[in-house]
């Protein structure tokens, strides 16, 4: 079919069936792009449909989990492999590699000795990628992933860091990437929102920075996109328990009634929006059933749990939430954020590093694992990373098991798997240091140009006007998606 | 991929009559600003436009001289009423790739109307216009029905909108009520509306909601989303900042109807009027509200700049409509504004005297204490009870026995000394770990060494114990040597111990084990090695001398702090050794005093004895004046003689306190101050802090008019600007202003884009009408409450908003206003009105932020660790049942029932809410603890409304409670199904009372006493559905 009469086609019924009122524009719309797969189904009528045109092009993926390692995770004590650094052992970082961007914490030392990983690095998979000891797991799964070891940043701070990798820009009150993709692909199901956030516990004695709700809000994009935090405590999803004393059935009953009324109302009114409020009534009813079936993990097989291990018994661990990343993608979430505080070890970092490993090693990998078995990897665009990396110099005491590192924006690593993703692929060099890409340096809005891509969208092509620019996620520079990562 | 056939033909069906209906339309000709404008903005400026860096070919596209101009081959871009002859339309015409525009890669298309506009434009000689926004406003004539008959005029061509007849008298009040208080109407106030039938009755009524002082709460509110305000920082820790000050007085300052234009100046520039009142001053905290950060790390420029650019734009924003921040990176794409304007306008803000780093503080500089109106008097009340005291203690004076030991003959002897410090507990009134964590004191089984407690600590890294003060005297003794017993544990041992002294400063410290402690400078008496650990699990004594410690006899400490790295230990029997020699005391012998005072200023020393003080006592000062000092001395100084004076301290320490406690009850607000010397601001390239390129002085852009300086020649002000803005030769305040109004009271402005009049906004639906707004609200003096009621009493707001299916297809977003306003309530109202109608909203105005319910692990998640925002702390009592714009506002982590409803984070201005409607706000609506105990509460109220034995008393009741909600009453059909629910719901908790005490206990408020729990729970439950109608979530 001609592409532009498809989207004037697409126009056309939404504005047709907004008028009318009648709710058949999403099925209609599901049919359009085709099947959507089995992880995917959605046979109802769609409450969020995708935006006009889009997707722009086939899609590889139909939905993203991001696991979001919040602080700063050390690339050279999990990827990217030094070994050279050892022979350099608490001798000053050369002063050609110093200037640029150094926060004001280290940027007073009076010396900035280099501190070799005392970690262990061995080769793993058919693609011999280089991992550390800290990431047994992973490194198991290193042939399904593609690492980038260039990835950098322009912020030095965590505020601006975090909300550049999940906004495209530094600056609070733009739309997170997760809302962005809601809001441009819509919901493939109607009893689940499009866009879920998570916040798995953390590591006690980790150094937890905080998060920002713009993370997973949406900006200047209609509130609908906000991602929905999922709690690990309490209600679920926020006011989803009907008061102490009222059942599902009154629930119902109240609703049959409430709808009567509104109906009786917009037959005087004409309201549309009153026929919008009836069928997002109803579809709270729907949540109130959907969410409790899907967090309840018991019905998952002993071998599932045993793949993600023993933590996932225990409700908010990372292992439990990347299985539950699982259960929502599988339901027709679009986006899950999974975001995992204390990676900022500015101290004893083999300590506060280890403990962060231990708490979700197993779970990311468990996850690739899963949703390959499940035949669900293809559709699915998994995401690993931080806000920026750490520095190769000892922040504070050095000695050879103990030592620190600052914030480092040059060049940190992020992983990224399935949908449309090639494995085995390592892109990128740094230099001996670690202190500044050699060879494919890629900057964050290239990784989310490149998420949007898989999803089959065109960033460049992904805005919406706002006080007279074209806001995009990818923001004003050019961004070139990143061809040499995709399948 | 395929389309079920009959949808194709629908769709095909609907383009072909669109198609039609257009070409069968009569054309007037085309307007430039109206019809082409907004075509060639969107698909041409950004490479043909104002900005020369990225212009094209040299070709501008945005001005006649340019478009017009022939090149060397003498071909015009536009030639006009020759569009064949025009390269534009020829290059619009081409299907050639590289010839063709837009080109392809910009990803910008003209449709095929689109198209034919230019070529009809051209051909119509091809007229253009200036911005309409940049002009002044025509003030045209009042047409024959006021502001309706502007509205009319857009009707006369459209036979498919009809208006509508006025609303019925309930819905109009509840319309009233909810736009101009954000709450709904009391019955009386409903029952007085409908039984004033003299002519005039709904002026009236509008008037006394005008009158109202929660008319003030609501129009603060929109303002607050515009000027950013919140109570936190925003950044990093988000702890929290006090400027709640500020929300108090924009509150104030709406119901006092302050003219629109001193708003302005006074939010601007209050600080630059002479003689400033502290409302003015307070006023200055608009450009104080932005996002600031405490993050450890950051580079102080960055944050300056950033904080001056959005000073500027929200700045540009809020007065101009203009778009200002996208210059702050390069030329304005599309509006006429240079990245040179916009570092112009940056300037007036690059001066401010706040730092960088708001130091996570409560209060960042420049602050504020705010004075009550008595506060002198206050003031003076205890300066005078102070002065009585100190008579009494003077009228002692002649019967106090004291000799200077430094005037007997024989001097008396020296004798050791043995002052402790710590035994069980510090001094009285030390100052103990201020702002840190409280001391441990244990008893045994834990280790003792005297006494009946000794001080516990432990922790990882260095903790400790600070004591500062005290009214027991620390002073070095001659020959002194502190001494303090610890005992190690040995199981966990610390690697450290250190004792540190303050004598003004910390500078004297001494260490046993380990150097880990990172203070002083290694190797000086700021960090003196005194020796190893000692032996764990036994208690042991530590000595050090004070001259080792650079501290010499005399010295008074004004505190010392017990410290350990790691571990645990106890401390215990704290103290100095030292010899007494009372010839050479300060505090036995005035002269020893007098001398070693000499140049201090002691506390409570009357001023003119500060320089008898500093004259030594061997000078000759006046008798009187050496009596005077030497009573000081007695009743403050002197060991001997000071008990003697014990009730009459205490009494002045009680007043003191008072004093102290009052001081500290003044909250204070942030406000603006410049520094003395202005920052130079710069021209940033790419709108990088780093990257300073042309020095610019403070200016507005040149396409708007001319700015009049105070000082000519010299730098041009705030207040300036601020004149400049409210000038009545600037056409854009009035009209953005008159606009943002418009949208709060209609739901839309009539230029929809109430935060843009560039280019790239959207044009007015009414221009005419806007420039008529706008005139006659700059020649009202700016009266906000007049404009407001010229609104509200128009035929427009009064319309019933009923109307039938085709003519909301006409009109989906009721532009034209043929039918009334309609749309969801705001967050705040949603809240405020089933408080309201629960009879628990408190009214209580001002001051800190309440914390009303809100789930648990909203802030905790998210919270950095040391923040103190990280943990929240509901309210009880009539906190949590506050208004709503006095709730707490933490920017990282907002209140869910304000982000639910599409209330901005406060993180950048926001002119224009989202109203979205989703099951998240259903599911608030139902269940959140606030709808439901106010659901109760309503219950309550409906119950106690009529009398059981009332033959209907279920039908009166149901009445009651529909028109407590709507202001009107039930259809008889809307009666009977909720009566049917009310019945069933009934039927239901007699079955299960349990459920029903449990419904009807949700929430801190209780139940009243003797509540029939059953009936209650029914009725809880009808009032949750009468509160989730769409009508009453409906500004109707």
């Amino acid at each position: 079919m001609d592409p532009l009469f498809e989207r004037n086609l697409q126009l056309t019924r939404r504005h047709f069936f907004g008028q009318t009122g009648l709710r058949l524009g999403g099925l209609a719309m599901a049919h359009l792009l085709g099947s959507p797969g089995r992880a995917l189904a959605s046979a109802a009528p769609q409450v969020h449909p995708a935006q006009p045109g889009l997707p722009h092009f086939r899609p590889r993926a139909k939905a993203v989990i991001y696991l979001h390692m919040n602080g700063g995770p050390s690339q050279l004590d999990l990827w990217d492999y030094k070994p050279g650094l050892k022979e350099h052992f608490n001798e000053d970082l050369p002063k050609s590699f110093l200037g640029g961007r150094i926060t004001t914490m280290t940027s007073g030392q009076a010396r900035f000795p280099v501190a070799p990983s005392k970690f262990q690095f061995a080769q793993h998979g058919q693609c011999g990628r280089w991992v550390s000891e800290l990431l047994p797991h992973t490194a198991k799964i290193v042939d399904d992933i593609t690492l980038i070891k260039t990835v950098h940043t322009h912020a030095i701070n965590h505020d601006p860091a975090c909300t550049f990798v999940m906004t495209g820009s530094e600056v609070p009150g733009k739309a997170s990437l997760g809302s962005w993709i809601s809001y441009g692909l819509g919901a493939a199901t109607n009893d689940l929102p499009s866009f879920v956030a998570l916040m798995p516990q953390f590591p006690e004695g980790s150094n937890g920075q905080a998060l920002f709700s713009r993370m997973w809000g949406s900006g200047y994009l209609p509130g609908k996109h906000t991602g929905v935090v999922l709690r690990s405590s309490g209600d679920p999803v926020l006011y989803l328990d009907n008061p102490p004393g009222v059942d599902r059935s009154d629930r119902r009953a109240m609703l049959d009634t409430l709808g009567q009324l509104n109906q009786h109302r917009f037959q005087q009114f004409n309201d549309p929006d009153i026929q919008t409020r009836i069928s997002q009534y109803e579809m709270a009813f729907r949540l109130q059933a959907s969410v409790p079936e899907l967090t309840d993990l018991s019905r998952e097989s002993p071998a599932t749990l045993e793949l993600y291990g023993p933590d996932v018994k225990r409700p908010g661990s990372f292992a439990a939430s990347a299985l539950l990343a699982r259960r929502l993608v599988e339901r027709g979430v679009r986006v899950v954020q999974v975001m995992h505080r204390g990676w900022d070890s500015h101290g004893d970092l083999p300590n506060q590093l280890g403990n962060q490993c231990r708490d979700t090693d197993q779970g990311c990998a468990a996850l690739i694992q899963d949703l390959k078995v499940r035949g669900l990897l293809d559709d699915v665009l998994v995401v690993w990373g931080g806000e920026f990396g750490r520095t190769v110099y000892s922040q504070g005491t050095l000695t050879e098991t103990n030592y620190g590192r600052d914030h480092h924006p040059k060049n940190f690593c992020m992983w990224m798997a399935g949908g449309g993703i090639r494995g085995g692929v390592t892109l990128g060099e740094t230099d001996d240091f670690s202190y500044n890409p050699v060879a494919d340096p890629i900057h964050i809005n290239r990784i989310n140009a490149t998420m949007l891509h898989c999803l089959g969208i065109d960033h460049e092509r992904f805005s919406i006007k706002l006080q007279g620019l074209d806001e995009r996620l990818t923001g004003v520079e050019p961004m070139k998606i990143i061809p040499q990562i995709l399948a | 991929m395929s389309v079920p056939a009959p949808f194709r033909l629908l769709a095909r069906a609907i383009v072909c009559l669109t198609l039609s209906s257009r070409m069968v339309a009569a054309d007037p000709p085309l307007s430039f600003n109206r019809d082409i404008r907004p075509v060639l903005s969107d698909k041409c400026f950004a490479c043909h436009g104002f900005d020369p860096k990225t212009r094209e070919g040299g070709l501008r596209l945005d001005t006649p001289e340019g478009a017009f101009a022939t090149n060397k081959k003498g071909k015009a871009a536009i030639v006009p009423g020759d569009p064949e002859n025009s390269m534009v339309w020829q290059r619009i015409l081409s299907a050639d790739p590289d010839e063709m525009m837009p080109p392809p890669e910009s990803h910008k298309q003209l449709s095929g109307p689109e198209k034919e506009k230019i070529r009809r434009w051209i051909g119509e000689g091809a007229v253009y216009q200036k911005h309409w926004a940049f002009e002044a406003p025509a003030g045209p004539e009042t047409p024959s029905h006021g502001l309706d008959g502007f509205l009319a005029k857009s009707w006369a061509a459209r036979p498919d909108l009809l208006p509508m007849p006025e609303a019925d008298s309930g819905t109009l009040i509840r319309r009233v009520s909810m736009a101009l208080t954000g709450l709904p109407p009391s019955l009386e106030e409903t029952d007085s509306y409908l039984n004033d039938t003299a002519p005039g009755a709904y002026d009236r009524m509008v008037d006394r909601y005008l009158n109202s002082p929660r008319y003030g709460e609501e129009m603060a509110r929109h303002w607050l989303d515009v000027a950013r305000y919140a109570d936190t920082h925003g950044m990093h820790l988000d702890n929290e900042r006090q400027m709640w000050a500020y929300r108090d007085w924009v509150i104030r300052s709406f119901n006092n109807n302050q003219p629109f234009d001193r708003f302005t100046i006074e939010q601007l520039a209050g600080d630059l009027i002479p003689d400033a009142t502290q409302d003015q001053k307070i006023a200055t905290g608009f450009n104080r509200c932005n996002v600031t950060t405490g993050e450890g790390g950051s580079i102080d420029a960055e944050y300056l700049f950033r904080y001056a650019v959005d000073r500027a734009s929200t700045t540009a924003q809020t007065w101009l409509g203009l778009t200002a921040g996208c210059a702050a990176c390069h030329d304005h794409k599309y509006d006429p504004l240079t990245q040179k304007e916009f570092y112009q306008l940056y300037a007036f803000f690059y001066s401010n005297a706040d730092p960088a780093m708001d130091g996570n503080a409560l209060l960042t500089n420049p602050v504020m204490k705010i004075l009550p109106e008595d506060h002198a008097e206050r003031v003076r009340g205890f300066d005078e009870q102070m002065a009585a005291v100190q008579r009494q203690m003077d009228a002692k004076i002649p019967e106090v026995p004291y000799t200077d030991p430094a005037e007997q003959d024989p001097k008396p002897a020296v004798q050791p000394t043995d002052n402790v410090w710590f035994e069980d507990a510090f001094a009285a009134d030390a100052k103990v770990n201020e702002g840190g964590a409280a001391a441990q004191f244990v008893e045994a089984p834990e280790p003792v060494f005297s006494g009946q407690r000794s001080l516990k600590r432990s922790g990882q890294g260095t903790v400790q114990d600070v004591i500062m003060g005290g009214t027991l005297p620390l002073t070095v003794p001659h020959d002194a040597r502190f001494y303090l017993h610890v005992f190690l544990d040995p199981g966990n041992p610390p690697k450290e111990i250190m004792i540190q002294f303050n004598s003004g400063e910390w500078k004297h410290r001494a260490f046993w084990g380990a150097d880990l402690i990172p203070f002083g400078t290694v190797g000086t008496p700021e960090r003196f090695a005194a020796g190893t650990l000692p032996e764990t699990g036994k208690w042991v004594r530590l000595e050090v001398e004070a001259a080792k410690l650079g501290l010499s006899p005399g010295t008074s400490l004004a505190g010392y702090a017990l410290t350990i790295f790691d571990g645990t230990a106890w401390f215990d029997q704290v103290g100095v050794t030292g010899q007494n020699d009372p010839a050479s005391d300060p505090q036995q012998s005035f002269k020893a005093w007098h001398r070693a005072s000499t140049g201090m200023n002691p506390p409570g020393l009357a001023p003119d004895l500060l320089a008898v003080l500093a004259a030594g006592p061997e000078s000759e000062a006046m008798r009187e004046d050496l009596h005077r000092l030497r009573s000081y001395f007695l009743q403050r100084v002197c060991a001997a003689t000071v008990p003697l004076f014990a009730a009459e301290a205490a009494q002045l320490a009680g007043i003191a306190k008072e004093r102290e406690t009052y001081q500290n009850s003044l909250p204070s607000t942030f406000v603006w101050n410049d520094l003395a010397t202005p920052r130079d601001s710069f021209v940033m390239e790419r709108g990088q802090y780093d990257r300073p390129g042309e020095k610019v002085s403070p200016g507005v852009p040149a396409v708007l008019p001319q700015l009049h300086q105070s000082a000519p020649g010299g730098r041009a002000t705030r207040m300036d600007l601020a004149r400049w803005l409210t000038a009545p030769e600037n056409p854009l305040t009035a009209r953005v202003t008159v606009n943002r109004y418009w949208q709060q009271i209609f739901g839309v402005g009539l230029v929809k884009t109430s935060h843009d009049f560039g280019t790239q906004g959207d044009l007015p639906s009414h221009p005419e009408l806007l420039d008529w707004l706008a005139v006659r609200f700059q020649e009202s003096g700016w009266d906000v409450k007049k404009l407001i009621r010229l609104m509200v009493t128009s035929h427009a707001f009064r319309r019933s908003s009923a109307a039938p299916a085709p003519q909301w297809q006409a009109d989906p977003a009721n532009r034209l206003l043929a039918r009334g306003p309609r749309f969801r309530l705001d967050a705040e109202q949603l809240r405020d009105q089933v408080l309201f109608a629960s009879g628990l909203l408190d009214f209580t105005a001002g001051g800190r932020g309440t914390m009303p319910y809100q789930p648990p692990n909203i802030w905790e998640p998210v919270g950095f660790a040391g923040s103190n925002t990280r943990f929240y702390k509901t309210d009880t009592g009539i906190n949590l049942h506050r208004r709503s714009i006095y709730t707490f506002l933490k920017r990282t982590a907002p209140a869910p029932f304000m982000v639910n409803f599409d209330a901005p984070s406060r993180e950048q201005t926001c002119s224009m809410r989202e109203r979205s409607n989703t099951p998240l706000q259903a599911l608030q609506l139902m269940n959140d603890v606030q709808h439901v105990e106010g659901a109760r509460a309503f219950a309550w109220r409906i119950l106690e409304s009529c009398p059981d034995s009332h033959p209907d008393a279920p039908g009166e009741r149901l009445r009651f409670a529909w028109r407590t909600v709507l202001a009107r009453l039930p259809s008889p059909a809307e009666s009977a199904a909720v009566l049917d629910f009310y019945r069933s719901r009934l039927a239901k908790f007699q079955a299960s009372p349990d459920e029903a005490a449990r419904l009807v206990t949700v929430g801190e408020s209780k139940p009243a006493a003797g509540a029939n729990a059953v009936e209650l729970a029914a009725w809880t439950l009808t009032a949750n559905l009468l509160l989730n109608l769409d009508e009453t979530i409906t500004r109707n």
